[in-house]
Parts: structure tokens; C-alpha cells; sequence
């Protein structure tokens, strides 16, 4: 029981058909993940890399075009369609928007309730003790509960979604930029919170961020995604050191540092021109128009994941070469 | 239930108009000094006195009494033929936003196609098949008049679906039905019962059309529209027998209209409305600035 | 670098702002200059007010929010533009101040192909004939980065992708030659990768043309890759200002600290969870004494939020480096701050 991954992804493709039927936007394109439990797991990349519907997959907000996603073991599929509530109090989503997650016509307790009552949990005294539970596990004062989510500040919300997702005692979260909508320094008392709630509860959590310094911070393992399919993968902190695949040393020397010293004196990599449409994507690595190091291969064979020396994987005709940009 | 407005910027002349027709025509019964069927010939076509208040009509019938209980007709027959509408209209409209699809597509395409036409027309068609009479006015009114609170649903629960929440709900383990009750009902029903209230002004003109026309109301029961039309012929001599009936008929429909017109100014964006407040505010500011900045100049 | 080289000045801008319901003080007294050639970064969360203050003067608030300002603002010792009419602000901020803004989208007519809308400006406020006013857009769509000018030139917005459309509006605002060039949150909504070209970009326009630019951010590593000098914002007033280097390196402020504290370095080694400020930035903003970081500070004294903190040099550093904090100005030993 404790090896089965929390969650795990095979071969997953998500593809939709543009509506003026003129070709087909992959954009989940053959991902293969596994997510083991109690792990914080940071998922990065740039808009249309797939990581959202990845995300919206996991949760079953987005069906699969092909391959499937476990979850404890469990298709998630089957699951939803032979018993969803229990689906519920095993995987909960965070929303990058946490206004928008609340219905704006509920005051925060009701919001809290909500999850308690659809799956009738408890009377009505066991539902106000769990409640204030939940404000406590997320450090929000009581004083919130009457109110309404205009009426909070981004912080405040967000932790109100985070209560909420945790309501039901669930073991894994997934969250999508939970923290691109919230002011800098707020965003800091949230990741903390992610942090220490997912020690104290053992809990699993996968974080879609493009803030990367956050990923470094807290997550410990990351997945790099590239146009629909993970180019790299492994431990945080190592991999950041050492990325393998161009991309992801791309994206990594795309981050400046805070410190002016380090900035002005380090090597930065940029890249030239966009990235191809994900609905006419290349035969061969997606990642080859764009890419410093291009060779003949790169055109006609797709990488496929290997070993590489920082522990995890890379797909790149060169992962295990020297050569880098 | 707390109010979102403060207490004296209510429209309380419209909310007592329209409150007093209703609550005329529920205690009609009891109101009325006269049975507004009796014929006394003895009394024809007199003025008001302290036994017939607004008089008595060319069949010596009491005007008050026919005046007080056409309120009532009116205020059944309008409240039965918004009750329906609104509920086929937020039925079917918010089951189209909600499922999507070819039954929206269905849906919509039979929405406006009704309301294309106006409504008065449709119940004159529907009449001349279904036949005249109080309830065949009825139908015929629900029929032309839930079209548009079926568009006003669907509406806003597309509006509502595209938000987050209505996901974060699914994700919970909601059923539909519960995100329907829970989350999307009340949205609806707040706009279209606001709506609806405007509305009733307009249904009560109709139902008084219809029977002008003659296809409502059968005589001898009083509704305003069949005492105009009676009342015609006398408009010379004893315009009273017009005056009243019109007058109420103006009273009512114009007291929801302003009902109608105030709650629509609170749902406008407060930046529209405000904007003369804002602008007189912005100016006193600046002339206290001014002041200020002058007396901090020569003090100093 | 001295004042005296200065070509845009503020001084004790005051900004209130109304709406039907509240008012809000968003600029409360707060100073700053640019000197030619740099680029000054204004620093502050949501609510600071850097927006209001830096476009404020120039009159590009959003429609619908009555603005009273109080203060001077000169652009090169001219006229206080707080006391110009529209017309006249308009063409001060068409010949001196480009504009770039978050949404490349918006500051593009879409109806219009890219190179006439560049070549306008250029026509308008550089005084340049129509063919030398083409020439001149072609090569700046060039010197920006973007391939095939010529044909660029005739394209319409909607033909061009995301990034190319972000080099076409800051094109646009480079294209009637200003002295000045405020980019507001330009990196904001952007992937990684697209800010490092961004800010690359804004670096190079610099240096080639020594156009000042005024930075508007949160986000420190913008800051410290582009900025010569920083402005931090708490609220409406200035907390510290000085060089990149002096501020980002060795914050003074408690806020500068807490923020620099709060946002993870990327490159170092540190691990361990960033540090928050307890409490949140306020929201509206009444018209208080006293400092008004004063209620999240750890160092606060009670005479913190009677008495207005006034910018002061920090002892033993560059001059320009001044920060508004008695607390820590005491500390080091300056006399009456």
C-alpha cells in the first residue's frame, strides 16, 4: 500500500479538435508521471505546455482523449463514474483564481460547509466544530465565517479555498498557480502554509507553478513540461543545479535573481523566437526549432525519456553527453 | 435577511402602490359595499354618493364594488400567468444553459422565434384556438409570456457556469442537481422575480386588453378592460364610467413600472449611477483643497 | 548621481482618489526623480500606489475615477503638469513619455497595420517627413527584435504572435523618439522565458538610445536585472529609495526587509521557507499620521504612528541611499530623523 503512487499517470493524452476542424491541439501529448504519496511535486513550464489540463485530468475536471490517470491504484475514470463522492474525499483541486472558487454569494462558513453537506457529514453542531477546525489548520480567525469573499483579502481567500479542499480529509491536492493571483508577499504565507499543512497531514500535493524560485523552495520533486509532454523530470534542488535538457536550461537561466551581484555578472540563456502551435506540432523533438544545440537527429526522432546524472529523467538525444549551451 | 440598500432610498411610492393593489384585490371580498353583480334600475347611471362611491353604471351596478373586485380578477389572473411563465421560463431556460448542446440549441431557436413576436399577438393567436374565456386567457398569456424569462435564465447560468466555483462544486463530489439548487436557482431567481415584478404592470394591461376585446373576461364578472369597453358608449355623458376604470388601470401599471425601473437602477453598475454624485463630490474637494492649500500659505 | 541631472521630478505628490463609495488616499506625499540614461524601478505590492503615482500626473488614470493630485511634477523644468490643461498634457506626453503597458493588445489598433501606427508618432512628435518616418519604424521594428521589418511593417496586429506583438508596442512607444520610457508591469502575465527577453530588450533599448526608463513592478528579479535605482512603495509612501545595489543588497527599511525576506532567491544556496510580514497591506487608505507600515513592523516605536517618517541619507553609504525610518536612522546614529 504505501509503494502504490498517489498518483500516477500513464501515457495520457488529451487532445482537442479545433473547431474549424483545421487540425487537432495536443495538448497533453503522451505523459507519463508518478506522484508518490506525501511528496509536494512542482509541475512547471510556459502557457500551452499541457500542465493545466495535466492538472484538470487529474482531478477528473478534464477527460483523457487516451490513457488513463491512477489514482491510490484506482482509475480514475471508473471512479468517477461508479462513485464519486468517494473520488471527492480523496482528491481535492485548488483553483488559480480563489474569488472566482467561492460562489460570491455565500458567506465562508457556508463555503466550508458545503463540501460537509453534500457528502452529509455529521449534524449540524459536528459540522461548526470541524469548521473551526479547519479555520485553525489554516491560521484564518473566526471573525471570517460571516463574511462574504469580496470581502477578503487575496490571502484570506485563498486559505478559505485551502479549508475547503481540506474539509473532507483528503489526502491529495492539486493545485493550479495557487499563488499567481496573490501580492508578493502574501504569496510566501501561503507556500509556508502548503508546506506545513503537508507535513502535519501527510498530505500529497501537486503545485502547477511558473514561479519557479517558489518550486525550488518547497517542492521536492519537479516536472518540466514542454508543448504536452515532459521533457525532464527529478529531485527539485538537483535538478535546477544541473538541468539536462536545453529547455530547461533555458527556463531555468530565464529566473533572475534577486541578488543584483548575481545578476549582473551571470551567464543568461535566451531563447530565440516562439514556440511552434500546439496544433501543428513537428515530427521529431518539439523542442527543435528553438533549440541551441540542434542536430539532423533532433528533426526526425522524438527523445524519449533516459537517466540522466542528476537522478532523474531527460528527453534529449543529448541528456548523457557533455555537451550543454 | 439584511437589505443592501439603506431604508429611505426604497421607492417607497412605487412599493406602496403596488403593495395597496394587492392588498385591495386579496381583501376584495370584505372591501366591497355592494354585490358588483346586482342590477338596480332604480340607480342607473348615477354620480358617486355616500351609498355608491364612484356611482353605479348603465345596469345600476355599483362602480366601487366592480372597481374593487376587477382588482381582484386582475391580481389572480396576472399572478397565476407569472407564476406559470416563471416557472416553465426558468425551468426550460436554465436546463438549456445548464445541459447545453442541441437541447440549448433547440431551446434557443424556440425562444426566439416566441419572442420575435410580440406577445399580444401571440395570445390573440392562441385564443383563436383554444377559445375565449378566463382561462383560455390565462393559458394563452403563460404560453406568450415565458420566453423571456426562459432567456433571461439561461443567461445567467451560462454566465455563473463559466466560473470557478460552479468546478470546485463538481470536484466536491456535487451532483448536478445540487449545483443547480444550490448555486444557479438562486442567481436566476433573483434577476427574473425582479424582472417579473416590472413585468406584472404590463400583464395587468394585457389581461385589460384582452377583455376590451372582448376575448377575456365574460360579463358579469368586473374587470377593468370589459368596464372600458362597456363604458364606451356613455363617454359623453357619464365619462366616469371610462375615467375610473382607466385611471386605475394607470395607477396600477405605472406604480409597477416605477417598482420595476427602481429595482433596475440598483442592479446598474453604481459607477453609472453615481456618476453626478461623484462629480459634484469631486469638485467640492477640490475647492476645500484649495482652501487649505490658501490658508496653509498665509498662517505659515 | 545628483538631482540636478534629474529630467523628470516629483515632489510630494499627493493623489486622492473618488468613487461612489469611499475615497482613498493613494499617494500620500511620495518623491522621487529619474535621471537621464537610468532606469529608476518603483517598487510596492497592490495597493502601494506606484501605478497612480507614475501615470497619475500624466493623466492616464482609468476613465471613471475622479483624481484630485496635489504636488509638483517637471519634465525637464517645464511647467508643473498638474496644472496643465488636457490638451497640453497630451502633447507634453506624446513627445516625452512612451508607454508600455501589461496587455500588448490594448495599446495596438487593431484596424491599423503595425508600421503606419509607428510611423505617426514619429510623424506627429519626432517631425519626421513620411518616407523618413517609415524608414525610421522599419528600423526600429528591427532594432527590436522582430524579423523581416519590411514585411512586418504592413502587418496587422492580429497576424502577429505574443512576443512579437509585445516588441511591436514597445516599438510603438519608442516610435516619437521620448525621453522617457514607462513600462508598467510589463513582465507581469509573461512565461519566464519571455521575460528574460523582455527585460534583455528594455536593457539594449537603453543602452543604445539613453532613454531614462521608469520600471514599474512587484517583482524584485526584474529589478534587480534592469533597475540602476529602485523606489520602494508602502502604501502610498516612499519607504526607501538609492541604488539597486545599495537597496537590494543592504535593505534598511523594515518593509524592504520583509519583502526581500519573503521572496526566494533563485541562486542562492538558503533553504528553509521564506520569511512572511504577518498582516496584510491596508486597503483603503484613510488619511492618517505616522508611518503606515507602522502596524506590520516588528521595529515600531509608538511614536511611529504620530509622527510622518521622513527620507533621510543612511549614514556610511552613497548619499542617495535614503531610507524613511527613524527607527533605523536612529539606530545609526542619525540625530532628529
Amino acid at each position: 500500500m504505501p509503494d502504490t503512487p498517489a498518483i500516477e499517470v500513464r501515457d495520457l493524452k488529451v487532445h482537442f479538435q479545433n473547431r474549424r476542424g483545421k487540425g487537432l491541439l495536443r495538448a497533453v501529448d503522451g505523459v507519463n508521471l508518478s506522484i508518490s504519496r506525501g511528496s509536494f511535486h512542482g509541475i512547471v513550464g510556459e502557457s500551452g505546455c499541457g500542465k493545466t489540463t495535466l492538472a484538470r485530468c487529474m482531478v477528473g475536471l478534464q477527460k483523457a482523449t487516451e490513457g488513463k490517470v491512477l489514482i491510490g491504484g484506482r482509475d480514475c475514470n471508473d471512479w468517477l463514474r461508479t462513485d464519486r463522492k468517494a473520488f471527492a474525499r480523496e482528491v481535492h483541486f485548488i483553483f488559480q483564481d480563489p474569488l472566482g472558487s467561492m460562489s460570491r454569494r455565500q458567506s465562508v462558513y457556508q463555503t466550508l460547509e458545503e463540501p460537509l453537506l453534500i457528502h452529509g457529514l455529521g449534524n449540524a453542531a459536528e459540522r461548526r466544530q470541524r469548521i473551526l477546525e479547519l479555520l485553525e489548520l489554516v491560521a484564518l480567525p473566526q471573525t471570517v465565517l460571516d463574511r462574504l469573499p469580496r470581502s477578503l483579502s487575496g490571502g484570506q481567500r485563498q486559505r478559505a479555498c485551502i479549508a475547503r479542499a481540506l474539509a473532507l480529509k483528503t489526502s491529495i491536492l492539486v493545485c493550479d498557480e495557487p499563488l499567481s493571483a496573490l501580492d508578493v508577499s502574501v504569496r510566501a504565507q501561503i507556500v509556508n502554509l502548503f508546506a506545513s499543512l503537508q507535513r502535519q497531514l501527510g498530505l500529497t500535493i501537486v503545485m502547477i507553478s511558473h514561479d519557479l524560485a517558489i518550486v525550488r523552495e518547497v517542492c521536492s520533486e519537479v516536472t518540466v513540461m514542454y508543448l504536452g509532454s515532459v521533457v525532464e523530470e527529478g529531485a527539485t534542488r538537483p535538478l535546477f543545479r544541473d538541468p539536462k535538457h536545453p529547455y530547461s536550461q533555458a527556463l531555468l537561466s530565464a529566473v533572475p535573481s534577486t541578488d543584483p551581484r548575481i545578476e549582473a555578472t551571470r551567464r543568461r540563456i535566451l531563447l530565440e523566437g516562439d514556440p511552434p502551435s500546439p496544433s501543428a506540432l513537428p515530427v521529431g523533438c518539439r523542442f527543435a526549432s528553438r533549440c541551441p544545440l540542434v542536430m539532423e537527429r533532433c528533426h526526425a526522432e522524438n527523445p524519449a525519456l533516459q537517466p540522466v546524472a542528476h537522478g532523474g529523467n531527460t528527453a534529449c538525444h543529448l541528456a548523457n553527453s557533455n555537451v550543454s549551451i | 435577511m439584511k437589505l443592501s440598500t439603506p431604508l429611505k432610498s426604497l421607492p417607497w411610492l412605487a412599493i406602496g402602490l403596488s403593495f395597496g393593489f394587492v392588498l385591495v384585490g386579496v381583501l376584495a371580498p370584505w372591501i366591497i359595499t355592494h354585490d358588483f353583480a346586482a342590477q338596480d334600475y332604480n340607480a342607473l347611471l348615477q354620480g358617486p354618493s355616500w351609498s355608491h362611491f364612484f356611482g353605479t353604471d348603465y345596469l345600476g351596478r355599483d362602480i366601487f364594488s366592480r372597481i374593487i373586485m376587477g382588482a381582484r380578477v386582475s391580481l389572480v389572473a396576472m399572478s397565476v400567468v407569472l407564476l406559470a411563465a416563471l416557472a416553465i421560463g426558468v425551468a426550460l431556460g436554465s436546463l438549456a444553459g445548464y445541459i447545453g448542446g442541441w437541447v440549448d440549441l433547440v431551446l434557443i431557436s424556440v425562444i426566439d422565434i416566441v419572442l420575435a413576436l410580440p406577445s399580444l399577438v401571440i395570445a390573440l393567436a392562441l385564443i383563436g384556438i383554444l377559445g375565449t374565456g378566463y382561462w383560455s386567457m390565462i393559458t394563452a398569456l403563460t404560453l406568450a409570456w415565458w420566453a423571456n424569462y426562459a432567456r433571461m435564465s439561461r443567461a445567467v447560468v451560462t454566465a455563473e457556469l463559466q466560473q470557478p466555483y460552479i468546478e470546485a462544486a463538481r470536484v466536491m463530489g456535487a451532483s448536478h442537481f445540487w449545483i443547480f439548487t444550490r448555486h444557479l436557482l438562486p442567481h436566476v431567481l433573483s434577476l427574473v422575480v425582479v424582472y417579473a415584478s416590472a413585468d406584472a404592470g404590463a400583464l395587468v394591461l394585457s389581461i385589460a386588453t384582452l377583455s376590451f376585446l372582448g376575448l377575456g373576461v365574460a360579463p358579469p364578472t368586473p374587470e377593468w378592460g370589459q368596464m372600458l369597453v362597456d363604458g364606451m358608449s356613455y363617454i359623453e355623458e357619464y365619462p366616469s364610467l371610462v375615467v375610473i376604470p382607466g385611471l386605475s388601470l394607470t395607477l396600477v401599471v405605472v406604480s409597477f413600472n416605477l417598482l420595476g425601473e427602481a429595482f433596475a437602477l440598483h442592479k446598474v453598475p453604481r459607477a453609472v449611477r453615481g456618476a453626478d454624485l461623484r462629480r459634484r463630490r469631486a469638485k467640492r474637494a477640490l475647492e476645500e483643497a484649495a482652501c487649505a492649500e490658501l490658508e496653509r500659505q498665509t498662517t505659515s | 548621481m545628483s538631482v540636478n541631472e534629474s529630467i523628470y521630478t516629483v515632489e510630494d505628490l499627493v493623489i486622492d482618489l473618488y468613487a461612489p463609495t469611499v475615497s482613498v488616499r493613494a499617494v500620500d506625499g511620495a518623491s522621487f526623480h529619474v535621471n537621464a540614461g537610468e532606469t529608476v524601478a518603483i517598487v510596492g505590492e497592490s495597493g502601494s500606489g506606484k501605478t497612480v503615482m507614475t501615470l497619475g500626473p500624466l493623466g492616464l488614470l482609468p476613465e471613471g475615477v475622479a483624481v484630485d493630485m496635489r504636488g509638483s511634477v517637471h519634465i525637464e523644468g517645464d511647467r508643473n503638469l498638474l496644472s496643465m490643461d488636457s490638451t497640453a498634457l497630451s502633447e507634453l506626453r506624446g513627445r516625452h513619455f512612451g508607454v508600455i503597458f501589461q496587455d500588448p493588445m490594448s495599446a495596438l489598433n487593431p484596424m491599423l497595420k503595425i508600421g503606419p501606427q509607428l510611423a505617426t508618432q514619429a510623424r506627429r512628435f519626432a517631425g519626421l517627413s513620411r518616407d523618413a518616418a517609415e524608414r525610421d519604424a522599419v528600423s526600429l521594428l528591427a532594432r527590436l527584435g522582430i524579423p523581416d521589418p519590411e514585411l512586418r511593417y504592413h502587418c496587422y496586429p492580429h497576424e502577429m504572435s505574443g512576443g512579437m506583438l509585445q516588441r511591436s508596442m514597445i516599438a510603438l512607444a519608442l516610435s516619437a523618439r521620448p525621453k522617457i520610457l514607462i513600462a508598467d508591469e510589463p513582465t507581469t502575465a509573461l512565461d519566464a522565458t519571455v521575460q528574460a527577453q523582455i527585460l534583455d530588450l528594455i536593457r539594449h533599448i537603453q543602452r543604445d538610445s539613453g532613454i531614462a526608463v521608469i520600471l514599474i513592478t512587484h517583482d524584485i528579479g526584474s529589478v534587480s536585472s534592469v533597475a540602476h535605482r529602485v523606489v520602494v512603495l508602502y502604501a502610498g509612501q516612499v519607504a526607501e529609495e538609492g541604488s539597486v545595489m545599495d537597496v537590494l543588497t543592504q535593505p534598511m527599511h523594515p518593509y524592504t526587509c520583509g519583502l526581500l525576506a519573503s521572496v526566494p532567491d533563485f541562486r542562492s544556496e538558503s533553504t528553509g521557507a521564506a520569511t512572511e510580514i504577518p498582516g496584510m497591506p491596508p486597503t483603503q487608505i484613510t488619511i492618517e499620521p505616522g508611518c503606515r507600515f507602522a502596524e506590520r513592523c516588528n521595529q515600531a516605536e509608538p511614536s511611529c504612528s504620530v509622527h510622518r517618517p521622513q527620507l533621510r541619507a543612511v549614514p556610511g553609504a552613497d548619499p542617495s541611499h535614503r531610507v524613511a525610518c527613524p527607527v533605523v536612522l536612529r539606530r545609526m546614529g542619525v540625530a532628529h530623523a
